[in-house]
């Protein structure tokens, strides 16, 4: 089932064009990693799914309501956006009392309390929030995105600014609310978050999707080469001589030693191969270990500027 | 939309302004009921009657109602779109509930503290002058409307504050030239003020200003609608 479908959506600002005929399409139940530089365009492509921001052309469908009929599904929307900021005389339980409101729910102060637990902000829950830290506004904007346990869940950097332990935390909160079944759609500049939690990713840059797919389909379109270390038992000098020549015909060799080895191929395939040949000449290997490609190095084949956090 | 009203009229209670309003309107309505009926025989020779008790307050509402309102409602929706709630908000609910809640927010506060002043004057007129509450509230709900309608065009709640101030003077002075004027210019402008209304011999004429309140809520959710927030 479709949670998201958008078909040639554009933003313009004046003669700039910031989302450019974007079309993609989510499945249900994925964590969808929205990736690009700053200004590629995925804040504003938020914004429009979520009627923040209204399209300058192209349609879009959220959990089967047309971008026109938003305010049909919007109970099952749960949003963070970009920037967050809050009423600073509202204490966090007091954003959430309010917002629920605002959303029609009638939820108990203990449901509230759970969900400000949940993004561990239960301590500083009676705090006002102009004495909250960006993280815990961070984390506030999250809790109130979850107040309504939505179908479909947008979080927009969602764990920038936020401490190292609590960025865990966090991770764990978005596994389990996928868990639980809602789709999530997720931007960051933290290529590692979203290789880590993602279904799905998609590479957007200078307005437009450059590439989309699964983790293992972007590597095997993306990846250039595999690199393969591998623990064998002890060979002596002439083996390992006799190995570099004749392994050479078959993968690139980086180093034969006594008890380890490097190599670097082509595709998986080469992979078993390898290790065929390996076994064939009597060396009995111990481990091996294959460095696929990161999603830095698919933004450098990309041609894509990386961002890390 | 009733979360956004709700929170809205709580809000107008905890400004200072919004206390000094209060105090002021409460001081001028008692004070002058007060007054009137110490002269009670006597304006009731000059054919006054009872009327004559809420002449302090509905006097105060003509001069400075714009004034009132413009300041505690002048920021309604920029003030928050300048801080940027307005997008939580607008992720949950229709725009329409947030314009729609505002305006009600502004409105139940001025119906609570006018009905609460012509209650102040009950000790002594003996009775509740129920038809002043409701043309006061019609003339209250038309700067309301405009409060709402600029602080929907104009991002800049500084400027909104300006323009309220500007608007506060012009409008009353308007208002009341075109009674002396013959300018067929200050007439025209004239319609689109409620004094006209308010200071025309048929009363009915007050319900017109409603006209002007819709107007300005409508154009607020059209231009609110069409935003980028």
């Amino acid at each position: 089932m479709i949670a998201l479908r958008a078909t040639n959506l554009t933003k313009q600002y004046g003669n700039k064009t910031v989302v450019n005929n974007l079309n993609l399409e989510i499945t249900s139940g994925s964590i969808f990693g929205f990736l690009g530089q700053n200004g590629a365009g995925k804040s504003t492509f938020i914004n429009m799914i979520t009627g923040l921001v209204r399209p300058t052309s192209g349609t879009f469908e959220i959990l089967g309501a047309a971008g026109d009929s938003l305010n049909d599904v919007r109970t099952r929307i749960g949003v963070l956006p970009d920037y967050s900021t809050f009423y600073e005389n509202f204490t966090a339980l007091d954003h959430l009392k309010y917002f629920s409101k605002v959303l029609g729910l009638k939820l108990t102060t203990e449901e509230l309390k759970k969900v400000l637990r949940d993004v561990q902000l239960e301590e500083a829950m009676n705090t006002k929030t102009k004495n909250y830290s960006f993280g815990m506004k961070k984390k506030l904007g999250i809790a109130q995105a979850l107040i309504n346990k939505p179908d479909i869940l947008f979080l927009d950097e969602p764990t920038s600014g936020v401490d190292a332990n609590s960025i865990l935390g966090i991770h764990s909160l978005i596994r389990k609310v996928a868990a639980e079944g809602t789709t999530i759609f997720l931007t960051s500049h933290n290529l590692d978050e979203v290789e880590k939690l993602c279904t799905e990713i998609a590479i957007m840059n200078k307005g437009s999707i450059q590439t989309k797919g699964t983790m293992s389909e972007l590597r095997s379109q993306y990846q250039k080469s595999i690199t393969v270390y591998v623990k064998h038992e002890m060979i002596d000098n002439e083996t390992q001589q006799k190995l570099t020549i004749e392994l050479s015909k078959l993968v690139k060799v980086l180093s034969i030693s006594a008890t380890h080895s490097e190599f670097i191929v082509q595709n998986e395939s080469a992979i078993p191969e390898l290790n065929k040949y390996l076994v064939m000449q009597q060396v009995n290997v111990y481990r091996l270990e294959v460095e696929e490609a990161s999603l830095e190095e698919i933004f450098l084949n990309l041609g894509v500027e990386v961002q890390t956090a | 939309m009733l979360a956004i009203t709700l929170r809205e009229f709580k809000s107008l209670f905890q400004s200072i302004r919004a206390i000094i309003i209060i105090v002021v309107l409460f001081g001028v309505t008692v004070g002058s009921a007060k007054l009137v009926s110490q002269f009670k025989r006597e304006l009731s020779g000059l054919g006054l009657g009872d009327n004559a008790y809420v002449i302090g307050l509905m006097l105060l509402l003509f001069l400075a109602a714009p004034l009132f309102v413009t300041s505690i409602s002048h920021s309604s929706v920029n003030k928050e779109m300048e801080s940027k709630t307005i997008r939580f908000l607008a992720t949950k609910t229709s725009r329409e509930n947030i314009i729609f809640g505002k305006f009600l927010g502004n409105i139940s506060f001025w119906v609570l503290c006018l009905s609460i002043a012509l209650l102040l004057i009950v000790p002594f007129s003996k009775s509740f002058y129920f038809v002043d509450l409701i043309q006061s509230i019609i003339f209250v709900s038309y700067f309301i409307g405009l409060s709402l309608f600029l602080s929907t065009v104009v991002n800049n709640s500084s400027l909104t504050m300006f323009a309220g101030i500007v608007l506060s003077i012009a409008l009353p002075v308007i208002g009341m030239w075109s009674l002396l004027s013959k300018n067929v210019a200050i007439d025209t402008i004239s319609y689109l003020t409620p004094y006209f209304y308010y200071t025309h011999a048929n009363t009915s004429y007050t319900y017109f200003v409603l006209i002007h309140t819709v107007v300005f809520v409508m154009l607020s959710l059209i231009i609110f609608k069409r935003r980028d927030l």
